[in-house]
């Protein structure tokens, strides 16, 4: 048997077990809130994002009455725009159904369409399969105006087109009120194209009106539009939610930090005698400090590994209620999160430190 | 073990402990105290000095100085020869380790080591531990069959040969004891005494405090405090001493 600082470190630890518990649990409480902020933080971008898409386009192009989109509008449009925008064309018409309504029957890419507006609830059934060339969306109220969904007969102009419709469109908007079609079809049916293209531009105000510029350029003469409410709005809550979360990780980290110096803090106090009596055993201030700060840092990691798994599952839940989707969790916030947990347990162990420093053992040792 | 059977030094012949004019002052809540008053006086190798006086005369004071655990606030301490003023605090930690023995009254044992390592964490803070060693030093004390009882497990007085051991293991010159039989009964006080008596005579230079007139007639020499000022009355047996010169 030899006596080692680790022997030290073990038996004190279980000696005082309460004490160390309660610094444990500090300790993964801190560790499991920095994982759990730093893995949703991670996501943070891309969730947000990924929820503003659903809000639809952040820009409209259309021509000016009397006239046409360019045939190659559209391709210029997704060469400007970049390939992680969003676009979608749309061409319309007022057709009749076979109630003899009047209803307003739109073009469009569907494969376009299910990722520009997510958003768009679809009841009764699903959107089309693409390759469907005969497929249609009809809006909850224009189904009113028709007599079957599955034989969706309209005219325009005096020829027929016969449909079956695979779903219903409910937005809550114009859309409830339509009949989208595969844009194909649409033209050979009324032989009019694209006068509206909607794109979406994630990122900023700045890199919208960036790419409003461009398009501009890429096609004189077209009116290119910001959806103006919806790109303020969306930098303001994802600018609002940034400094929300940093905020939280702040208060949080100072905090758990208080808590960590207070346990520590007491420990150490606790242990004034015994430290006072290493150091007239010869003990040098160093050996006890290192002995003192090993034993924070073996909490501080033990700390992170029971934090890092909690904080994991508490991203993971956190993100399955309020986004729909789970954060898995990230092995890269690993480093960073023992990297703080160390922090604050060196920091926390600074003010001990210094009471170990202005021990006197003579006033300890003696007496009482 | 070496502790025991060796011959430290010869005794009487220089001092290992020499002071002059070395006060301590307290400053606290305003008012400065002056728990010692320019003491002068030297300890000769291998004496055994017992030192007395009322609570707060400054005995605690001054053996925390003699163990460099205090510094004076002037004068000067030489122990071994060395003027403790000139070292550093890392260097006086060393010091300690090598030339100080602690035998205290509360023995100071860390509650969560067992008998034995805590004497080898005397060893431990010193150069390296040897627990064969440790286990003699234990035996020595009387407490062979208790080595690995942790402190809660031990009476007051195997508590207090626990802490002998430990001050002994690294076999320094000085051994300081502040009223080392102050928390033991008749029994355990003439186990003590006689553990230091046998330390006397391998040639350990011991410093005691004491209340106790028993305890104190075992020294051959009183160094009686009061207020801070020193009163060193020769006794019989430093006249001895004397004599034997
Ligand atoms: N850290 C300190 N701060 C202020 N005053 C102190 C301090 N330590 C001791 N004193 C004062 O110095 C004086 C001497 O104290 P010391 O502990 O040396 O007495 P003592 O002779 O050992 O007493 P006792 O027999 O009760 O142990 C006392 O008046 C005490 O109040
Ligand atoms: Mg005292």
């Amino acid at each position: 048997m030899t006596l080692s600082m680790s022997t030290i470190l073990r038996r004190s630890l279980i000696h005082r077990r309460a004490r160390s518990l309660s610094a444990l649990v500090a300790l993964t409480v801190s560790a499991g809130v920095a994982t759990a902020l730093l893995t949703l933080y991670a996501d943070l971008d891309a969730k947000l994002h990924h929820e503003f898409r659903s809000f639809g386009a952040n820009i409209v192009i259309t021509a000016p009455a009397s006239s046409a989109l360019p045939q190659d509008a559209l391709a210029k449009v997704r060469q400007v725009a970049g390939s992680d925008a969003l676009v979608a064309p749309f061409a319309y018409a007022i057709a009749t159904t076979d109630r003899g309504t009047p209803v307003v029957v739109a073009g469009t890419d569907f494969a376009a369409v299910k990722k520009l507006d997510a958003s768009w609830a679809i009841e009764n059934g699903a959107w089309p399969d693409p390759s469907d060339t005969q497929a249609a969306l009809i809006g909850q109220r224009a189904a009113n105006f028709i007599a079957d969904e599955h034989a969706v007969k309209l005219t325009f102009a005096g020829k027929p087109l016969t449909l079956h419709g695979t779903g219903r469109i409910k937005t809550g908007g114009d859309e409830d009120s339509r009949i989208y079609i595969p844009l194909p079809a649409f033209t050979a049916w009324t032989g009019t194209t694209t006068s509206v293209i909607e794109v979406q531009i994630s990122g900023n105000a700045q890199k919208i009106d960036a790419a409003i510029t461009g398009l501009k350029s890429a096609l004189p003469g077209m009116q290119v539009q910001p959806v103006r409410q919806l790109v303020e709005g969306e930098s303001r809550i994802v600018d609002r939610t940034h400094t929300l979360m940093y905020a939280a990780v702040l208060l949080i980290a100072l905090t758990v930090g208080v808590s960590v110096l207070a346990t520590l803090s007491a420990s150490v106090l606790e242990r004034r005698r015994d430290f006072a009596l290493m150091k007239a055993l010869g003990g040098s201030q160093s050996q006890l400090i290192s002995l003192f700060l090993l034993e924070a840092a073996l909490l501080a990691f033990a700390g992170v590994i029971a934090g890092y798994i909690i904080g994991s599952a508490l991203a993971w839940a956190i993100s399955e209620t309020n986004f729909g989707t789970a954060s898995l969790p990230r092995i890269e916030v690993l480093p960073l999160v023992l990297l703080l947990n160390m922090a604050i347990a060196v920091m926390a162990a600074l003010f001990p430190a210094r009471v170990l420093r202005g021990l006197q053992p003579a006033a300890l040792l003696k007496g009482e | 073990m070496r502790v025991l059977e060796e011959t430290l030094s010869t005794p009487g012949t220089e001092s290992v402990i020499s002071l002059n004019a070395v006060t301590r002052e307290y400053a606290s809540h305003g008012n400065v105290v002056r728990a010692l008053d320019s003491a002068t006086f030297a300890i000769n190798s291998g004496e055994w000095v017992a030192i007395t006086g009322p609570s707060g005369s400054g005995k605690s004071t001054l053996v925390n100085m003699l163990g460099c655990l205090d510094r004076p606030t002037s004068g000067t301490l030489k122990i071994d020869g060395t003027d403790v003023a000139s070292m550093s605090a890392t260097e006086l930690d060393r010091f300690r380790a090598d030339k100080i023995g602690f035998i205290f009254q509360q023995f100071h044992l860390i509650p969560y080591l067992s008998a034995i390592e805590n004497v080898m964490l005397a060893q431990y803070f010193h150069s390296m531990t040897d627990e064969s060693e440790a286990r003699v030093a234990l035996e020595k004390v009387g407490l062979g069959a208790r080595i690995s009882h942790l402190p809660s497990e031990l009476s007051g007085g195997e508590q207090q040969r626990v802490c002998i051991a430990r001050a002994l293991i690294n076999n320094p010159p000085i051994l300081l004891a502040d009223e080392p039989t102050g928390n033991l009964d008749a029994a355990n006080q003439k186990i003590v005494a006689n553990l230091l008596g046998e330390l006397h005579r391998y040639g350990h230079t011991i410093v005691m405090v004491t209340h106790d007139p028993e305890m104190a007639a075992l020294a051959q020499r009183k160094i009686a405090l009061s207020h801070g000022k020193v009163f060193c009355h020769p006794t019989s047996s430093s006249r001895m001493i004397r004599l034997q010169r």
